[in-house]
């Protein structure tokens, strides 16, 4: 005997759908994403240079320069500090605003607007699995068949 | 010990503005780059323009987040600039202008001290923010009391009120969207909707800056875009360089299937304000700051009431993002409607927003008050680095 029921029920529950957290991930990588500085790899990483290789230059003059500069490398080692180290520094340092942490501006008073994920428009919709935004029928087949849980960036 | 004339090094995440005081300046970038189709040689600063094809651009930068974190680099690219093949100088007979960040950290400070007159050999060195050049230039030719300076550039957006000439440190605010943020968003949608550009940080930022402008209107605008036809007027193409025959790209009008003109192009519609759009509301993007024009106000109510109406009629706009068609008009009619009704409000864009901080440079290089500023050699021999963190007001 079969009972009645909604397909679009029984559809909805088979459903992976993200918790909160895992939605916040997302988001905080997609706006990581946006401070790289590259995508790709170095072109030039797997060239190997030789130091035996004879090093030409445009005159035969040696270098007059009474002090000789540091190399690059020098200045590399010498004041090496990661940007997280210095916002740490920073913080014991000036640690009464105003400083840089301070200077970061709030919120806006202005509410949120959304845009389908896909088509860069206003939308309405939301995706029940993962929470992206969508604005039609259309635009959330392509997010299903694109994104939706295959994102990974 | 005056000179006739100085060097001022703008020193930007991206870009570095250089020259003499009494030359105009070069706009060099601030990185070194690697090219796909190069392989033997990195390619320093201008020299990009030797470069035959920068599709593929690596991409090596001094700064992180808007700080000088990779001293190599920066010390390759400056030898680069003050070499022969750029804008040479010997900084141990001119004196030297260079600007920070805002904010800039105490050991970046330092170590800026040090390279400059221990490594270049510098004999007067003045060490400033760029929005401090930017506002004496401002003052100089409005005669105004209060200032309020928006630098909008690559790597942050900030906003300095300056009262009487000194900035008020309590009103500084900061954004995080700057021009990377714009062209890394640009990237991500594009390479989503048509095609895979994540690699082209170059080409893409050329197309930025060719194509995109602020909307007045937004959501009209939007209606606008979703038209389809010749009411459709925002749509265009952007025809790609493919460094045989085209070198930079260029925004062209959508032209039907069968007048194909074997381009490869990217069609533009609704990012061509989306993108700008983020300066204004960032939050569109998930990053939850204000836009400029709120961050304008919030800035100024942080100031002393008695200097509102001064700082609401002394607003200057500068770097990069200035540029965008509309920027300024867009932020006058946002900053007006949010501001008290019976203050005026002026908004003024730099007239060359990329190197208004230079200019300014320049003209208070003829301050005649302008050695009382700087440090020099036998200063920083007597007294070393505390001198400077006290005579540099960062």
């Amino acid at each position: 005997m079969t009972t009645r029921e909604s397909g679009r029920v029984k559809e909805g529950e088979k459903r992976r759908v993200l918790d909160d957290a895992a939605r916040k991930r997302r988001a905080r990588k997609a706006v990581e994403a946006l401070e790289q500085d590259n995508f790709h790899e170095d072109p030039h990483a797997d060239l190997v240079m030789s130091k035996k290789v004879p090093k030409f230059s445009d005159s035969n003059e040696k270098p007059t320069r009474k002090k000789k500069a540091k190399s690059a490398e020098y200045y590399k080692m010498r004041f090496r500090k990661t940007f997280a180290q210095l916002v740490e520094e920073d913080a014991s340092y000036r640690p009464e605003p105003p400083n840089y942490m301070s200077a970061q501006v709030g919120p806006s008073k202005f509410p949120d607007r959304h845009f389908c994920a896909v088509c860069g428009f206003l939308s309405n919709y939301t995706c029940i699995s993962c929470g992206a935004r969508y604005c039609s029928v259309r635009c959330l087949g392509t997010h299903l068949d694109t994104r939706c849980l295959k994102w990974t960036a | 010990m005056s000179e006739t004339f100085c060097y001022i090094l703008d020193n930007g995440a991206y870009t570095a503005k250089v020259g003499f005081s009494n030359a105009e300046p070069k706009v060099v970038p601030n990185c070194i780059m690697k090219a796909k189709s190069e392989r033997r040689r990195p390619f320093i600063g201008s020299q990009i323009d030797e470069c035959r094809d920068a599709s593929g651009l690596y991409y090596i930068l001094p700064f992180q987040k808007g700080f000088l974190t990779n001293w190599d680099t920066q010390k390759t690219i400056w030898d680069f600039i003050f070499s022969k093949e750029c804008c040479p100088v010997n900084l141990s007979e001119t004196p030297l202008i260079v600007t920070e960040p805002i904010f800039n950290f105490s050991s970046v400070q330092e170590a800026m001290t040090e390279i400059f007159f221990e490594e270049y050999e510098c004999q007067t060195l003045l060490r400033i923010n760029a929005t401090d050049l930017a506002e004496y230039q401002y003052r100089k030719t409005h005669n105004n009391e209060c200032t309020v300076v928006v630098d909008s550039g690559y790597s942050f957006t900030y906003i300095v009120p300056y009262i009487k000439g000194k900035k008020y440190r309590e009103g500084i605010r900061r954004i995080d969207v700057g021009g990377k943020v714009l062209t890394n968003h640009m990237k991500e949608i594009l390479s989503y909707r048509q095609l895979n550009v994540m690699e082209e940080s170059y080409v893409i930022n050329q197309a930025k800056e060719d194509s995109c402008f602020v909307s007045q209107d937004f959501m009209a605008d939007m209606e606008i875009a979703k038209r389809k036809g010749p009411t459709n007027t925002i749509v265009k193409d952007y025809v790609l360089p493919d460094y045989t025959t085209i070198r930079r790209g260029f925004l062209r009008d959508v032209v039907r299937p069968d007048e194909d003109l074997e381009q490869q192009t990217l069609r533009l519609n609704n990012e061509r304000f989306c993108i700008p759009e983020l300066l204004f509301r960032p939050s569109d993007v998930g990053i939850p700051q204000m836009g400029i024009p709120e961050a304008i106000i919030n800035s100024i109510e942080a100031c002393p009431e008695e200097n509102m109406e001064s700082l609401l009629e002394n607003i200057i706009l500068y770097g990069g993002n200035t540029m965008f068609r509309g920027f300024r008009d867009r932020t006058y009619n946002e900053v007006r409607a949010l501001a008290l009704d019976h203050y005026d409000v002026n908004v003024t864009l730099g007239e060359n927003p990329v190197t208004y901080a230079w200019e300014g440079g320049k003209m208070m290089f003829r301050d005649p008050e302008f050695y009382s500023f700087c440090l020099t050699r036998e200063e920083y021999e007597e007294e070393g680095r505390p001198l400077a963190f006290e005579r540099f007001d960062i």
